[in-house]
C-alpha cells in the first residue's frame, strides 16, 4: 500500500492546485453559498414587503349590498373600482381582483360573493387575500350586528374556538425541515466535489498523456487506483463538510430570517454532525470509485463529463427521496445506493433513526463502493482502456456500414459485457416510447409487432454489428432428450411457486384487480381459432422473441464473468424488471422467478430451444387454464390463496429437474463443447 | 539486454507490428525507424508493458513482459511520444514523485534528483510548474523522469520531437553518455541526423515488419545510397 500512499498524496496536492475544484470545494461553500442564500432570502423579503406595502386596486360587479360597497371603499389598501367585465378587467390588469356579488338579499339572508383573480400573478394573488380579509370583516361586522339587535352575546354564533398548537420544540422542527432539504444537498455537494477531480484524475490523466507514463512506473495498477480514489474520496467528503458547516452557520448567524419569524431553529447536535460526517465516507468512496471507472475509459475531460452526465442524473433521482412525504426509512430502501444514507440523513435530522435501516445503509454504501472500485481497478489495467484508438486504422477505413460495425470494437464469439447491458437498454427504451403506444393504439397486433419488432430485430441487429457467432451467442444448441424432459419438470414445478409468490407479495404490494380482470379477458378464448392465436401471441411470441434477449445476449454477455448463481439472478432481476410497467410492478417477482430458472436451465444445457419451450409452456398454460373451461372452474374454486397441496410436488418438481441437469453442466460451459451436437442418449 | 521475439500485435484484422525480432545489447544504442503507422510506438509501448503481445515476446535483461512486468519497468526507462508532465507539480516535485514510485526514498533519492537537475540544466525552472515550460524544458524533464531510477535500459519513443538544436543537443549528449555508462538504449526516430550521429544499430519497420536491420553502413551498402535519407525511402518504398 506504500505506492497507494505516493500516488495519493500527489493526487491531493495537484487536486489542490486546481482552481475549478478549490472553486467547487472552497469557494462556492463558504463564500458564494451564504451570500446566495441570504441575498435570495433579502429578495424574497423585499418583494413580499413591497407587495404588503402597495395598495390594491379591486373591482366590484354585480348587484350586491350597497353596504359592502362602502364597506370596501372605506378599507385602508384598497381602492375599489366597478367593473362590467371582470374577467376583462383582470386580464387588461386595470383591476387585480373583482368580487362579484349575487343577486341582493332580502333582510336578514345572505349574500353571495365570488372572488375572482388571477392565480399566475403574484399582485393579483396579494389583492385575492386583502379582498378577502376585507369581505370577511364586513361579514363579522353584520353578524355582530344582527346579533346585538336580537340581544345575543357574539359568542352565540361561535360555539367553538379551534386553535392548534405543535408540541414540537423550534430545534426538532429545524431539524425536520433540514432532513427534507439537507440530504439532497449533501449527497449533491459530495457529487460535485467528487466529479471533477475524478475526471480530472482519470481522463485528464489520459488526455495530458501522463497516464501512459504513470503505468510505465512498477507499481500495481490497483495501487495506483486506490490511490487516485482516496483523493477523490477525500475531497468529495470535505467538501460535503464545508457545505454542512457553511450552511448550519449561515442559518445559525441570524443572517438568514425566515427561520427565525416561524419559530424554528437550524441548528444540529453535534453527535449527528459527526454521524453523517462519517457517513458521507462511504458515499464519497462510492461516488469516487464510480466516477474514476467511467472517466477513464473516456479519452478527454470532455468526453468522459458526456459520460458521466447520466450518471449524475441517475444519483439525483435517489437523493430526492428524502424529500418527499410518505417514504419511510425501512430496511430495503436502506439498502439502495444513495437512497439509503439520503434517508438515514433525514431520520437522523429529525430525531433518532431506527438502527437497523441505519446499519444497513451504511454497510450496502460500502459494499457498493467496494464493487465500484473492483470496476475502477480493472478498468485501469485494461489495454483497450487505456489506448481505445489502437485500432482507429480499422474504423477510418471502408463503407458507412463498415465503419459502423467498425465502431463496434474487436469481434468475439459472445457479446461482451457492454454490449449486452446497452442491448437491454436500447430495447428497454424502444418498448417504453415506441412498444407501449403501439400496443395501445393496435392492441393484440400492437403487442405482436412489438414483440418481434423491438425486440427480436434488436438482437439480429446487435449480432450483424458486432460480428458475433450467432450460434454461441443464442446458445442455438439442440438440446438432449434429457434436456427437454428436465427442463418439463422444472416448469411444471416453477409454475406454482410462481403462484405461491405473487400470492405471498400480494401481503406487501397490494394486487391491482382490475387489471387483472382485464387480462383475464384478454387472454380468454372463446373458439379454437381464437385459441390458436392467443398461444401464438402470448406464448410463442414472447418465448422466440424475449428468450433471444434475455437468456441469449444478456447470458452470453454475463456467463462466465461471475458465479452461475449470480449470472442467473441478474438475468432474473433484468427480466423481471423489464416486465415492470406502472400498474404491474406486482408482477415482478414472479418474472423474476422464472427468468431465474430460465436462465438457470439454458446455462446448464447450452441450449435455448429448452428456454423458449419452458417460457412457452409457462406462459400457454396460463392462456389454456383461462380458456378451458373445466381448468378455469378448478382454479376459481381454488379462491385467492393457492393450495398448499401443490407446493411439495412443486418443489420436488423442480429439484429432480435440476438433478437431471446437474451432471450436464460442466459439459455444458466446456469451450469446446459450445456448438457441439450432441448424440442423442438412449 | 533489450529481445523481441516474433512479437506480433493485432487490432482486430489490422496487423500493427509483426513477427518483429531484434535484440539491444548493453553499451547498445538501437534506432528504430519507420514512416508514421509502421508499428514503431506499439512495439516501444509492448516493451514497456502498456500493451500485451498478441504473439511472441519482448524480455528485458530476460524477463518476460507478460510474465514478471513490474520487474520489466523497474528496468526501463520509458520515455512516450507525449510529454507526460503533471502540469501543475514543478519538476522537482515531479521527479520525486516518479523516484518514490521507482522504490527510491531518502538521500538516495534526492541524491539522484539533484543530479539529474544539473545533467538536465533544470536548475533554472526546477520551481516553476511543468504547464509553463517550453517544449525544450518539458522535453528534458521528460528524459529526466524517465530515467530517475537509472534503469539499465532506456526505451525513447522520438526523444527530440518538437525540440530545437540546443535542447536536442542535450538528449543526444544524454543517451552518448548513458550508452558509455553501458545502457542499452532503444530509440524511435524520424531524424536521420539523429541516426547517424547516435545509432550502433538500425531497424526499419514498414507496414509493421521488420523490413531491414544493421548498422548505418551496412543500410547504405544494401540500398546502394549514399547517405540514410535515401536508404530509407528506398527500403520503405520497396514495400509499399
Amino acid at each position: 500500500m506504500r505506492m497507494a500512499w505516493v500516488v495519493f498524496r500527489k493526487e491531493l496536492r495537484e487536486t489542490l492546485r486546481d482552481r475549478r475544484t478549490l472553486l467547487m470545494m472552497v469557494v462556492v461553500p463558504v463564500l458564494l453559498y451564504p451570500v446566495l442564500l441570504v441575498a435570495t432570502e433579502q429578495l424574497a423579503l423585499v418583494g413580499l414587503r413591497q407587495l404588503e406595502a402597495e395598495s390594491a386596486t379591486v373591482g366590484i360587479a354585480g348587484s350586491g349590498s350597497v353596504d359592502i360597497l362602502s364597506f370596501l371603499e372605506g378599507r385602508e389598501g384598497l381602492t375599489v373600482l366597478d367593473v362590467l367585465d371582470p374577467v376583462d378587467a383582470i386580464r387588461a390588469d386595470s383591476v387585480q381582483a373583482v368580487v362579484v356579488l349575487g343577486p341582493r338579499p332580502i333582510a336578514g339572508a345572505t349574500q353571495s360573493a365570488t372572488v375572482l383573480y388571477d392565480a399566475a400573478d403574484e399582485r393579483s394573488r396579494g389583492a385575492r387575500n386583502v379582498l378577502t380579509d376585507a369581505l370577511r370583516a364586513w361579514e363579522r361586522d353584520l353578524l355582530a350586528e344582527r346579533l346585538a339587535e336580537r340581544g345575543l352575546p357574539l359568542s352565540f354564533a361561535t360555539p367553538l374556538v379551534l386553535a392548534d398548537s405543535s408540541v414540537a420544540r423550534a430545534e426538532e422542527l429545524g431539524g425536520y425541515t433540514l432532513g427534507r432539504f439537507l440530504p439532497m444537498l449533501l449527497i449533491l455537494m459530495t457529487l460535485l466535489g467528487t466529479f471533477y477531480p475524478a475526471i480530472d484524475l482519470a481522463a485528464g490523466e489520459k488526455e495530458r498523456g501522463t497516464l501512459e507514463t504513470l503505468l510505465t512506473a512498477p507499481v500495481p495498477a490497483w495501487q495506483i487506483v486506490v490511490g487516485k480514489f482516496l483523493a477523490v474520496a477525500l475531497i468529495g467528503v470535505v467538501a460535503a463538510a464545508l457545505n454542512l458547516a457553511s450552511m448550519l452557520l449561515t442559518f445559525q448567524t441570524g443572517l438568514f430570517q425566515f427561520g427565525g419569524t416561524l419559530d424554528i431553529e437550524f441548528a444540529l447536535p453535534f453527535g449527528a454532525l459527526l454521524i453523517i460526517f462519517v457517513t458521507l465516507i462511504p458515499l464519497s468512496l462510492l461516488f469516487a470509485s464510480l466516477f474514476l471507472g467511467i472517466a477513464v475509459r473516456s479519452r478527454s475531460f470532455k468526453e468522459a463529463q458526456t459520460a458521466l452526465t447520466p450518471l449524475y442524473l441517475a444519483v439525483m433521482m435517489p437523493a430526492l427521496l428524502p424529500a418527499f412525504p410518505g417514504i419511510d426509512f425501512t430496511v430495503a430502501l436502506a439498502a439502495v445506493p444513495v437512497a439509503g444514507v439520503g434517508l438515514f440523513f433525514r431520520e437522523l435530522m429529525a430525531g433518532s433513526p431506527p438502527v437497523t435501516p441505519a446499519i444497513v445503509a451504511v454497510v450496502t454504501t460500502a459494499l457498493w463502493a467496494a464493487a465500484a472500485l473492483a470496476f475502477a481497478s480493472a478498468s485501469f489495467g485494461r489495454e483497450e482502456v487505456l489506448f481505445g484508438d489502437g485500432d482507429a486504422r480499422v474504423r477510418a477505413s471502408g463503407s458507412l456500414l463498415q465503419r459502423l460495425r467498425g465502431m463496434a470494437g474487436p469481434s468475439g464469439d459472445t457479446p461482451r459485457v457492454g454490449q449486452a447491458v446497452g442491448l437491454i437498454a436500447v430495447v428497454g427504451a424502444l418498448f417504453f416510447y415506441v412498444g407501449f403506444p403501439l400496443q395501445a393504439r393496435l392492441g393484440e397486433s400492437g403487442l405482436f409487432l412489438s414483440e418481434w419488432l423491438l425486440l427480436f430485430l434488436p438482437v439480429l441487429a446487435l449480432i450483424w454489428w458486432a460480428r458475433l457467432n450467432v450460434g454461441v451467442t443464442l446458445s442455438l444448441r439442440r438440446p438432449r432428450l434429457r434436456h427437454v424432459f428436465a427442463a418439463l419438470l422444472v416448469i411444471a414445478g416453477a409454475a406454482p411457486v410462481g403462484w405461491f409468490l405473487a400470492w405471498a407479495q400480494g401481503f406487501v404490494l397490494p394486487v391491482p384487480w382490475e387489471l387483472l380482470e382485464g387480462l383475464d379477458e384478454l387472454i380468454t378464448a372463446d373458439s379454437p381459432s381464437r385459441l390458436l392465436w392467443l398461444l401464438v401471441l402470448f406464448a410463442l411470441t414472447p418465448a422466440i422473441c424475449e428468450e433471444v434477449v434475455f437468456r441469449g445476449v444478456l447470458l452470453a454477455g454475463t456467463r462466465g464473468r461471475a458465479s452461475m448463481l449470480r449470472v442467473a439472478t441478474l438475468n432474473a432481476v433484468v427480466f423481471g424488471a423489464f416486465h415492470i410497467s406502472f400498474e404491474s410492478a406486482f408482477r415482478f417477482l414472479p418474472t423474476a422467478w422464472l427468468g431465474f430458472l430460465l436462465a438457470w436451465v439454458v446455462m446448464s444445457t447450452g441450449s435455448i430451444w429448452v428456454g423458449m419451450l419452458m417460457h412457452f409452456a409457462n406462459n400457454g398454460s396460463i392462456v389454456l387454464i383461462a380458456s378451458v373451461p373445466a381448468l378455469r372452474a378448478w382454479f376459481e374454486t381454488a379462491g385467492d390463496a393457492p393450495p398448499w397441496i401443490l407446493l411439495p410436488p412443486a418443489v420436488l418438481s423442480i429439484f429432480l429437474g435440476l438433478r437431471l441437469l446437474a451432471p450436464l453442466r460442466a459439459s455444458a460451459e466446456a469451450p469446446d463443447a459450445r456448438l457441439e451436437q450432441p448424440q442423442e442418449s438412449g | 539486454m533489450i529481445e523481441f521475439h516474433e512479437l506480433t500485435k493485432t487490432y482486430g484484422p489490422i496487423h500493427a507490428v509483426e513477427g518483429l525480432s531484434f535484440r539491444v545489447a548493453p553499451g547498445e544504442v538501437y534506432a528504430l525507424l519507420g514512416p508514421n503507422g509502421a508499428g514503431k510506438t506499439t512495439a516501444l509501448r509492448c516493451l514497456a508493458t502498456l500493451l500485451s503481445p498478441t504473439t511472441g515476446a519482448v524480455y528485458v535483461d530476460g524477463a518476460d513482459v507478460r510474465e514478471r512486468p513490474l520487474e520489466v519497468r523497474s528496468k526501463i526507462g520509458f520515455l512516450a511520444a507525449s510529454m507526460g508532465l503533471y502540469e501543475r507539480l514543478t519538476p522537482v516535485e515531479l521527479l520525486f514523485y516518479f523516484g518514490r514510485l521507482q522504490g527510491l526514498e531518502g538521500p538516495e533519492l534526492e541524491r539522484r534528483v539533484s543530479d539529474l537537475v544539473e545533467v538536465f540544466g533544470i536548475a533554472a525552472f526546477r520551481d516553476q510548474r511543468c504547464g509553463t515550460l517550453s517544449t525544450g524544458q518539458g522535453q528534458r524533464v521528460s528524459v529526466a523522469r524517465a530515467v530517475v531510477h537509472d534503469p539499465p535500459a532506456l526505451v525513447l519513443d522520438e526523444p527530440t520531437m518538437g525540440l530545437d538544436v540546443l535542447s536536442g543537443q542535450v538528449i543526444y549528449r544524454f543517451i552518448e553518455g548513458e550508452r558509455e555508462r553501458g545502457k542499452a538504449i532503444l530509440f524511435s526516430t524520424h531524424h536521420m541526423t539523429e541516426v547517424e550521429l547516435l545509432a550502433d544499430h538500425v531497424g526499419v519497420l514498414s507496414e509493421g515488419r521488420l523490413v531491414a536491420e544493421g548498422t548505418p553502413p551496412t543500410l547504405l551498402e544494401m540500398t546502394g545510397e549514399r547517405n540514410l535519407t535515401r536508404a530509407f525511402l528506398a527500403l520503405v518504398s520497396d514495400r509499399s
